[in-house]
């Protein structure tokens, strides 16, 4: 995967991502990871090679089947005029009919998922006005609403204090044990990674780890693949 | 009407000068329209308007697709068919001698001007143009809510900036009589910003800035029927200006209490 004026981001990434896991996409800063989800999701097309989705290539059908939660959703950075209901509710335009209003079935699901991510009580709240950690709630009750089989986080948790970020990750781990959602969680924290992921993925332009976590070796592969001495310090649990 | 439903969708797309680059493009639309005419006789019957609009419609596909290959950045590609517009329509009326003609009436707008056949004009395309947005109403929101999550849910959003595209470019055709070419953005961004002062929710939003627009343009033509030397393009933007004030001080105080 090359951009326009010649940076390759992405080079000889062979990868497979099983039904029901739960996998941890680690690397350095502009190392790629960012540009891999967008690949999958079809926002940035490969110079070569291809991505396959549920077996199918990319479409938009296979796409709907997706939820996926940035790292800076958009609509904050505008301070686009939405409750938090609204923004949920909109997780389900892409499963909804083709009528310009949302029917019974679409209002059940947001409500639903709204107490899912115990966030019923933000739901007239402006986006605006919510916290880091609740901003990133609301966009994982938005991907949710869309029934996904496949959810995909980028750095999901920047800028969000460590409290938050427990519960944060504590929600992912339910959501993938509970509903069997098979999770990528693009992200820095090495220890939350290997607390967490089934799988982890490492990359820094090509690959340089996908395996099983428990046969994750952080002191052989980390120094290769972040191109730097790398200190591995052991945490009793996840921030 | 229409401008007002739209520019809630062109202030959250961060296109809010793009009224500006089209009612130029318009601008360099006419002008060409009038030399067909002054050139070609027997084409004379061709309303220059129609050749205006046709051409800014095409304009503003070319805006969205210069954005859109990310060749330029919106703000840039606007910049740049704002000046191709003009340059074209300084050039042609000069060439052709119609610099002058009709020329105050275009930069200014005139609505005392209008004439029945542009009124139902305007009406059949204002209904065609809301009937769009009504239709892909959903489609449009995710577009300008979160384009990139839109894409990455299957919505194919290209074909939403274009629609949106066009739309902008009708209701510049449609607007340049009222308020003329220089006040033309701000029929496309006032009624949003006003709105967005107050609504606390999108559907707040689109719902009041219809209102907001209307009451601009119904206060500033009453303004220019007590003042009969205000121009009605020039009164109806002082009174949009003067409902945002407005709209941000009641804000502002809401914030407060």
């Amino acid at each position: 995967m090359r951009y326009p004026g010649g940076v390759q981001a992405l080079d000889h990434i062979t990868l497979k991502i099983s039904k029901g896991d739960f996998v941890g996409l680690i690397g350095p800063n502009g190392a790629g990871k960012s540009t891999l989800l967008n690949v999958i999701l079809g926002i940035v097309k490969p110079n070569t090679g291809y991505v396959r989705l549920f077996g199918e290539p990319i479409s938009p059908r296979n796409l709907r089947k997706i939820g996926y939660v940035p790292q800076i959703p958009y609509s904050k950075d505008t301070n686009f005029p939405s409750t938090v209901y609204e923004a949920v509710l909109m997780g389900r335009i892409p499963h909804s009919s083709r009528f310009p209003w949302f029917s019974a079935d679409d209002h059940h699901k947001v409500e639903h998922a709204l107490k899912r991510l115990e966030i019923e009580d933000l739901k007239n709240r402006g986006i605006g006005e919510l916290s880091g950690g609740e901003t990133q709630r609301v966009f994982t009750a938005k991907a949710l609403v869309g029934e996904p089989q496949l959810l995909m986080f980028d750095e999901p948790t920047s800028g969000v204090d460590v409290e938050a970020k427990r519960e944060f990750y504590s929600v992912l781990e339910q959501l993938n044990r509970d509903l069997g959602i098979t999770t990528v969680l693009s992200i820095h924290d090495l220890a939350v990674v290997t607390q967490l992921a089934k799988t982890i993925i490492c990359i820094n332009r090509r690959l340089y780890f996908d395996g099983l976590t428990t046969r994750f070796d952080a002191k052989a592969i980390l120094p290769r693949a972040y191109n730097y001495p790398v200190e591995v310090i052991e945490h009793g649990e996840h921030p | 009407m229409l401008s007002s439903i739209l520019s809630v969708y062109i202030v959250l797309k961060r296109l809010s000068l793009i009224g500006d680059g089209l009612a130029h493009t318009a601008y360099g639309g006419i002008a060409i329209g009038l030399a067909v005419g002054a050139l070609q006789p027997r084409l004379v019957n061709i309303n220059p308007y129609l050749i205006g609009g046709a051409i800014v419609v095409l304009g503003s596909i070319m805006i969205t697709k210069t954005i859109r290959s990310a060749r330029l950045s919106g703000d840039a590609a606007v910049a740049v068919f704002l000046e191709l517009g003009l340059a074209t329509g300084i050039f042609v009326t000069s060439v052709t001698l119609n610099y002058g003609f009709q020329l105050d009436a275009l930069l200014f707008g005139s609505i005392l001007l209008v004439e029945w056949s542009q009124i139902y004009a305007a009406a059949l395309v204002l209904v065609l143009a809301i009937g769009a947005i009504i239709v892909f109403y959903k489609q449009l929101l995710y577009t300008i809510f979160d384009e990139v999550q839109a894409r990455a849910s299957g919505i194919e959003t290209w074909k939403f900036d274009y629609l949106l595209a066009i739309l902008a470019g009708i209701a510049v055709v449609v607007s340049i009589p009222i308020v003329g070419i220089l006040l033309i953005s701000a029929l496309l961004v006032l009624p949003a910003l006003s709105s967005m002062q107050i609504a606390r929710s999108f559907k707040q939003t689109i719902l009041m800035a219809p209102m907001f627009g209307l009451a601009s343009v119904v206060l500033g033509m009453f303004l220019s029927i007590i003042q009969p030397h205000a121009a009605p393009g020039g009164s109806i933007v002082l009174v949009g200006l003067a409902l945002l004030l407005a709209a941000m001080v009641i804000k502002k105080v809401k914030s407060v209490f």
